[in-house]
């Protein structure tokens, strides 16, 4: 699904930002990326979404090698992913069920056989009486659900999320993880960056830490 | 319970605030663009109407000898000439022109005193061509001044090809007007395509991370100046041809038009060719949205 080869990265003339990075996530697999502010989580995770070339070494996304890929498949690859922003990036003069439904507008569906299953998931993250509200209007927890529920409404089939629970109580954050664990027994492969002690131990999954942009494998498997 | 879902597709792109500016500037080159277009059309009108006026007309002018003799005066060589322009094939029409008619027409210039009724004023004869026949000018010429020697033949083309000079130099002009126009629209909304990418750069920079296809991202930009520099031309174009309608409105209310000038109202066949100016310019907008949204997309990774 997803494969990483000697990948380093480094933002113009600075120092690595990542270094050597070497890894797999097989397809339908659980993984969180644990590490300390500024290990370099959010750069691999932009490696991973497509957002920006490595500096050096192999990327290979759904068997795809990127150095070798035309610019022009890009946007379908993209597509089959899913990403939760830390800092949400939804569009704030959309409304929540707008911003939920982009993934689906720009796969070119229509709004009358979409609408249905982007009320359904709002109303599974508990936003069913906020559909038109829009951002601005909403608190940091709302703003976190519309856009882990845009992530997941196009069932990706790799969801990439970035703390994805920071801003919501523990109840709502278990509840946001089972809606990754359900996604993930459909068949998406799932990694969480998070700092969440907590949250890594009540979901025993492959566990990989990044310390100065070099990653190490700290647990391989379910428990 | 549930809120009930607005059914109405949203845009991808917020309305701009401060977007007034670039209105007022695009409707100001709609204005201009208008009445340079309404000026050209009435060039050409105005030189078709000088080559209709004068095309299929010959005048012959006949000075009075300067030494009469009975056999030759001025009668006798209009007689001649009269004689030999009836007797051409393709001349419908020969009409000599009276001594009143033709002290009327050095009265705004000599007034019309005893005096000038002693001027020897020439005798003119206006002369009718059937549409559609050529006739040998040079050869008529020789046959009247053969028989009338003080004689000059006019057939107008030297007066009318100044005319249509002056015609062509004015809508040539006009187009060029228009060119610039053109290219400064094109300028001015590549710019504020810019601006409205750097402005909504997270936008762009997120469809463009969820998969977005550059055409995708483009037809949002595409369609929002489109839009707006059609509003903004319409108004502007709106306001020229308000102006045309009103100067049609003077002239037809008696209001005299200006010495030497055409008359500025235009026909409502001429005035269809107004509504081109906004559509133009929305084009020109659409053009230069998608060409600058595409090369700013193709910067991204």
């Amino acid at each position: 699904m997803v494969r990483f080869e000697n990948v380093g990265m480094r933002y113009g003339p600075g120092p690595e930002v990542l270094r050597d990075v070497t890894f797999q996530l097989e397809p339908g697999s659980f993984t969180f990326l644990t590490g300390p502010s500024g290990a370099g989580k959010s750069t691999l995770l932009k490696l991973m979404y497509l957002a920006e070339p490595p500096s050096r070494g192999l990327i290979s996304l759904f068997g795809e090698d990127l150095a070798t890929t035309k610019r022009s498949a890009f946007p379908a690859l993209r597509r089959r992913i899913g990403v939760v922003f830390q800092d949400f990036r939804l569009l704030a003069h959309l409304s929540a069920f707008d911003n939920v439904a982009l993934p689906l507008r720009l796969a070119g569906g229509k709004q009358d056989n979409y609408a249905r299953d982007v009320e359904e998931l709002l109303g599974w993250v508990g936003l069913g009486d906020r559909l038109n509200a829009v951002p601005p209007t909403l608190s940091g927890g709302e703003q976190q659900r519309v856009a882990i529920a845009r992530a997941v409404v196009a069932r990706p089939d790799l969801l990439l999320a970035d703390e994805p629970t920071g801003n919501v109580d523990p109840d709502i954050g278990q509840r946001l993880i089972r809606l990754f664990g359900e996604l993930n027994r459909l068949g998406t492969t799932v990694l969480i960056a998070t700092h969440d002690r907590g949250l890594i131990e009540r979901n025993r999954a492959r566990e990989l830490r990044l310390v100065d942009g070099r990653l190490v494998e700290l647990r391989t498997q379910r428990a | 319970m549930s809120d009930e879902l607005k059914r109405t597709r949203s845009r991808i792109l917020p309305r701009d605030k401060g977007a007034a500016p670039l209105d007022v500037m695009i409707a100001v080159m709609a204005f201009l663009a208008t009445l340079a277009l309404g000026a050209s059309l009435l060039a050409d009108r105005q030189a078709e109407s000088w080559r209709a006026g004068l095309a299929d007309r010959i005048t012959v002018q006949i000075l009075t000898p300067e030494h009469e003799t009975p056999a030759l005066t001025l009668e006798s060589e209009t007689q001649g000439a009269l004689n030999i322009l009836r007797g051409t094939d393709g001349i419908v029409a020969v009409t000599p022109m009276s001594q009143q008619d033709a002290t009327k027409l050095v009265e705004p210039w000599l007034g019309a005193d005893a005096m000038v009724k002693d001027l020897p004023l020439p005798q003119l004869i206006d002369a009718t061509i059937q549409p559609g026949v050529r006739i040998d000018i040079p050869a008529l010429t020789a046959k009247i001044k053969a028989a009338a020697p003080d004689s000059n033949v006019d057939d107008h083309t030297h007066w009318i090809s100044r005319l249509q000079n002056l015609a062509n130099t004015v809508i040539w002009s006009a187009y060029a007007i228009l060119a610039l126009i053109a290219i400064a629209t094109a300028a001015t909304v590549s710019f504020a395509t810019r601006a409205g990418l750097d402005a909504h750069h997270d936008i762009v920079e997120l469809l463009h991370s969820m998969g977005a296809r550059s055409g995708f991202i483009a037809r949002a930009f595409e369609w929002h100046y489109f839009i707006s520099t059609l509003a903004a031309s319409a108004v502007g174009a709106g306001l020229a041809t308000v102006g045309f309608l009103a100067a049609g409105g003077l002239e037809f209310a008696g209001v005299e038009p200006v010495p030497f000038l055409p008359p500025l109202s235009l026909h409502s066949s001429e005035l269809a060719w107004l509504v081109a100016v906004p559509l133009v310019s929305g084009l020109i907008a659409w053009a230069t949205a998608r060409l600058s949204v595409l090369a700013a997309l193709r910067e991204i990774y």
